[in-house]
């Protein structure tokens, strides 16, 4: 009988730092409705989670009335990640130990622009600290992902044109302005491919390959277990390798790049006619459905995604293919095709067949990827000036730790 | 149904699927039978002409954003749609077949679900019971409570909401979560079509963030939405077409992918003058 009432508690406990996680801070009240659970269980749980250093409390007032605001417990304070995304803005707050605080994602226009959108990143940040009873003063950097090859030192974009509105805006100092923390910013597949190799589908392989294919494709190389960037920052842009020498100019200006084939346009067009106007969403969720049209275009655009790929894992050999990004959600629809026309390629399959995998972070891989550089980048600092600070996350930050001090 | 009642151009080999009023599901294929179509339609106050042969066309599955000026005529409009003013001419057609809607009871009654600015909530009752507001459901003359909050907890799911518990009294929501609230109101019951004014006037970049998320929500639902707002950027982010009214006429229909935020500009404050750009739509047919 003990053994069912302990094993009840473990849940109930479960439950309640499930819930505190989900909407970043509750009253104790509040956590009682959003649970079910009685208030003198919530009360004790809390008093629990407090003395176990699983939650933090903190007086609040709500509607005029003195409350205990229950928020994650997070060590040494928070780190923001970014994903600036061709159609949406996706911000989460995490602690040291990695574990996500607060995530809020916006809707973007399409070409959206640097000064409006990096002013709402801004913004939306505070309000994120302000969610989990926070404020800047917890924050402990910024990392930004854009869907562009870009500059470390500045955070500009390297390619001129191929994020409209966005070029020559040094984005580190405009953030870092704005919030006076240190500000990081790299290309999202580069992004993602350091979320995947840390804490998805990556994991535990030496060199990889992250596809991320959405709005448009790109990729991030992980060689050695170390993110490749490559001089100018445009290692991986595979949304600019040329598939079509006939085809349209792209918008870097060359001729009939892989973005042009496969990027958002290309993959909605075709369908007006048969489908109306849908959106890229509206593309993935029916070729998930089942809809013979959308899935039609989603596997011919991995067909082609899958030759590009294949040439470029002949010239990296990694271990595995991982697929993420917003088209990735169709699963096999995609990653069949790609895995056919990689297939092909003989000498990739000799020595062992490539694995090409479907990532595991999904559409978060980016903004994860924004927090794991800041959270590495100031363990490196930290053990720059005194190396107590690192030992519970270790096994992370494997980056070495000669570069920060 | 008079599904060949059709207005113009309707060259739809489609139909919507509708049973006791529940979308069941899109089949359709080409052009779609409106949700919603207004034509002609125009509203005097005394000497204000608020409305001057408007029209404006909602399909499912599409958000169109209604933009202009103060006093461009975009509230008079979502008030004409959602029964609150009845237009001195023109014609409202819901799935194809003309309408009268004499009262915003009668437009719910209908399948119009309308938000407010003032979002039109009681401070003091929870939830649930704002959600079921006028709509409780009974048995015999009992409540059944149990029920409506596992449908007002389904909705707010469905929104992917943040609201902790749909026992919290309005009073203790911060402006956000009203408005979250408030959109949910809208899906009590089943719409097609649901009316949004100035849903993220006043709201913080966070709150924003989650009300727009609920629009595309609703749009991925199946409904048609009429998302008034003065903020291009959140139009823009979320709008499948963008209305541009000026004076009281119709400046502008841009479909929202290819319009840049100066065409818009341009359109609104009048720098151009847009003929309309279909044919007037009682001229056909």
């Amino acid at each position: 009988m003990s053994g069912s009432q302990s094993s009840l508690r473990g849940a109930n406990r479960a439950l309640v730092v499930e819930t505190v996680k989900r909407y970043g801070g509750l009253t104790q009240v509040e956590l009682t409705a959003a649970t079910g659970l009685s208030p003198a269980t919530v009360s004790s749980i809390v008093k629990e989670l407090l003395a176990a250093g699983v939650v933090d409390t903190r007086s609040t007032t709500r509607s005029g009335r003195r409350a205990q605001l229950v928020t994650i417990a997070h060590r040494t304070g928070l780190a923001a990640g970014v994903d600036v995304g061709p159609r949406h803005l996706r911000v989460a707050l995490a602690d040291v130990t990695r574990e996500i605080v607060a995530e809020q994602s916006l809707p973007l226009p399409a070409e959206h622009r640097a000064d409006t959108t990096l002013d709402r990143a801004a913004l939306l940040v505070v309000d994120l600290l302000e969610r989990v009873g926070s404020t800047l003063d917890d924050l402990v950097g910024l990392g930004v992902g854009l869907p562009a090859p870009v500059e470390p030192g500045t955070g500009a974009v390297t390619v001129r044109g191929v994020l409209r509105g966005w070029d020559d805006v040094p984005v580190v100092h405009v953030l870092a302005k704005r919030l006076a923390k240190p500000v990081l910013v790299d290309n999202e597949a580069n992004l993602g491919a350091l979320a995947e190799a840390r804490f998805g589908a990556a994991r535990g392989y030496q060199d990889a390959v992250y596809v991320s294919v959405g709005a448009g494709t790109g990729a991030g190389i992980v060689l050695s277990g170390r993110l490749h960037r490559g001089f100018g920052g445009t290692a991986g842009e595979i949304g600019h390798v040329q598939v079509d020498p006939q085809g349209r100019i792209c918008r870097c200006g060359s001729r009939g790049c892989l973005d042009t084939v496969v990027g958002y346009p290309a993959l909605v067009e075709p369908l007006a006619v048969s489908h109306g106007a849908l959106t890229l969403r509206d593309v993935v969720q029916r070729a998930a459905d089942g809809d013979p049209g959308c899935r039609q275009v989603v596997a011919d655009a991995g067909a082609v995604i899958g030759g590009v790929v294949a040439g470029m894992a002949m010239v990296v050999n990694p271990q595995c293919v991982v697929v993420g990004g917003e088209l990735a959600a169709t699963g096999d629809v995609l990653l069949q095709p790609m895995r056919e026309a990689i297939a092909r390629r003989v000498p990739l399959n000799q020595v062992a067949s490539l694995d090409v995998v479907t990532a595991e972070l999904g559409v978060r891989a980016s903004v994860l990827g924004a927090l794991a550089m800041v959270l590495e980048a100031t363990d490196q600092a930290a053990v720059g000036g005194g190396p107590a600070a690192t030992t519970d996350v270790a096994d992370l930050s494997d980056v070495g730790t000669g570069g920060g001090g | 149904m008079s599904r060949f009642d059709a207005p113009v151009g309707a060259d739809f080999t489609g139909e919507h699927v509708r049973d006791g009023g529940q979308v069941v599901g899109t089949v359709a294929v080409g052009r779609r039978t409106p949700v919603l179509s207004v034509r002609q339609v125009s509203k005097r106050f005394g000497p204000v002409e608020a409305l001057v042969g408007v029209d404006l066309v909602v399909h499912p599955h599409e958000v169109v954003a209604l933009v202009g000026d103060n006093g461009a005529g975009k509230s008079t409009l979502a008030k004409v749609v959602s029964g609150v003013v009845q237009p001195d001419g023109g014609l409202v057609e819901l799935d194809g077949e003309p309408v009268t809607l004499a009262s915003p009871s009668d437009a719910h009654r209908a399948g119009i679900a309308t938000v407010f600015q003032d979002y039109a909530l009681c401070e003091n009752l929870d939830v649930t019971a704002n959600l079921f507001l006028g709509r409780e459901l009974r048995e015999h003359t009992l409540m059944r409570d149990g029920e409506m909050e596992r449908v007002a907890r389904g909705i707010l799911r469905d929104l992917t909401s943040r609201i902790p518990s749909v026992r919290t009294p309005i009073g203790h929501l911060s402006a956000g979560q009203r408005q979250t609230v408030a959109i949910a109101r809208t899906l009590i019951g089943s719409p097609r079509l649901v009316v949004l004014d100035e849903p993220t006037a006043a709201l913080s970049v966070a709150h924003t963030a989650e009300v727009l998320t609920h629009i595309e929500r609703l749009r991925e639902l199946g409904l048609g939405v009429i998302l008034i707002s003065h903020n291009l950027n959140d139009v823009r982010a979320v709008s499948d077409r963008i209305e541009v009214l000026r004076h009281g006429r119709n400046n502008g229909s841009f479909d929202t992918r290819h319009v840049s935020q100066e065409e818009l500009l341009a359109a609104i404050t009048g720098a151009t003058q847009v003929a309309p750009v279909r044919p007037p739509l009682g001229a056909v047919g």
